[in-house]
């Protein structure tokens, strides 16, 4: 659960400021749009703002943290065009909500600077047998193929700018 | 001819490998050359809740490809949106392949087969159309080049929905749900540009075959095995 003190890193993730979403209307079109409610799981992303703005916790198993596929569906028909998909991704990581795979993913990206598919796939290779992804096997063999990893020489830390504290700065 | 930068990104050095073919065979024959940006790094995908990482993640790209080109041609739809966002003072051009098609480049196309008579669903996905600033400009591109060649189209309502492809091994159910939401309301051969829409639709299409453009403009020029 995120309470209230902790929405600042989640402004700080997305710089946007509190103020930004004050300019929310409520008129809930992002929820009319929303991917996840043709899951039948009838979220309002509005509603998510809507806690940040006046400081309210939100709940580790909100269904749109779990389930955002950041189409930016609700971007594209909010009249103020906030990108709704980068505060639920902030708040995901804020309750360090990532999966096995999205853990493998930046690791890869630690170690290469690139994503390694083979090593992604050996580190979640339990969760891939046990979700029954095995049965997805013939469909996927044209995916498959060897390459050796290459190493990036020139990367910076990727949290070189957290120094900084953008959510002052607000989005260009 | 043209010489362009070119940013591959992860996916097409592994399972998306078809496409970067696909992009690098069909820029030949449109004669114009690539130059991959050296010693790239990946664009940090979908994966970061913080902007600044993200974006520091990405520009680094643009970094290494300053003196070398300006104009950037960057395939998958999620490094291209990563790449554009890194750039807000808009120093480069970052263009999705899709943006090469326009009726100069077609027209120079040496055509040996037609697509008459075959049935095609143009699927762009989320993010070559959102968010707004930077979607692709032309965004009936696919729908213009499979008509130019002779097949026929459908799907107009479902071209931008979500697969849920960034769902696929989070949570399959999703994808599989919002996959064959699109698949049950279209017909005809999937035609892609995006890596993750291609596993998601091939992953739950049943009978339908999924193929990248490039794949499908290959096998208009003659190519063998391009489909």
């Amino acid at each position: 659960m995120i309470k209230e003190k902790d929405h600042e890193i989640v402004f700080k993730y997305t710089c946007y400021r509190r103020e930004d979403f004050s300019v929310c209307v409520g008129c809930k079109i992002c929820a009319s749009v929303c991917s996840v409610n043709d899951l039948a799981l009838n979220v309002n992303p509005q509603e998510l703002l809507l806690k940040l703005f006046v400081g309210e916790k939100i709940a580790d198993d909100h269904p749109l943290v779990r389930y955002c596929t950041s189409c930016y569906r609700c971007t594209a028909a909010c009249p103020w065009q906030i990108r709704i998909p980068e505060v639920v991704r902030a708040v995901k990581e804020s309750l360090g909500m990532e999966s096995r795979f999205e853990k493998a993913f930046k690791k890869s990206l630690d170690i290469w600077g690139r994503v390694y598919e083979p090593f992604v796939v050996a580190m979640t290779a339990l969760d891939l047998l046990r979700g029954g992804y095995i049965k997805y096997m013939p469909k996927w063999m044209g995916y498959a193929g060897f390459h050796l990893p290459h190493k990036v020489k020139r990367l910076k830390p990727t949290n070189a700018s957290k120094g900084s504290n953008p959510s002052e700065e607000g989005r260009s | 001819m043209m010489e362009y930068g070119y940013y591959p990104g992860c996916s097409l050095t592994g399972s998306a490998k078809r496409l970067d073919q696909g992009v690098r065979r069909l820029c030949k024959k449109l004669g114009h050359s690539l130059a991959e940006i050296p010693d790239w790094n990946c664009c940090g995908a979908l994966e970061y809740g913080d902007r600044n990482e993200l974006v520091s993640i990405s520009g680094e790209n643009l970094k290494k490809a300053q003196g070398i080109c300006r104009e950037i041609i960057v395939p998958c739809p999620a490094c291209y949106k990563n790449l554009k966002d890194a750039d807000p003072e808009r120093s480069f051009n970052i263009m999705s392949p899709l943006e090469l098609l326009n009726p100069e480049n077609l027209s120079q196309i040496e055509q040996k087969r037609d697509l008459k008579g075959q049935v095609f669903f143009p699927y762009y996905g989320c993010l070559l159309m959102r968010p707004e600033g930077n979607s692709i400009k032309n965004r009936n591109i696919m729908e213009d080049t499979i008509s130019a060649f002779g097949g026929d189209v459908n799907g107009e309502n479902m071209k931008d929905r979500c697969c849920g492809g960034n769902q696929l091994f989070l949570n399959k159910w999703a994808t599989e749900r919002l996959s064959t939401l699109i698949l049950g309301k279209t017909k005809g051969t999937v035609v892609v540009f995006c890596p993750f829409c291609h596993m998601a639709m091939k992953t739950f299409a049943t009978g339908r075959k999924v193929v990248y453009l490039t794949d499908l403009l290959l096998y208009v020029m003659g190519e063998s095995n391009s489909l």
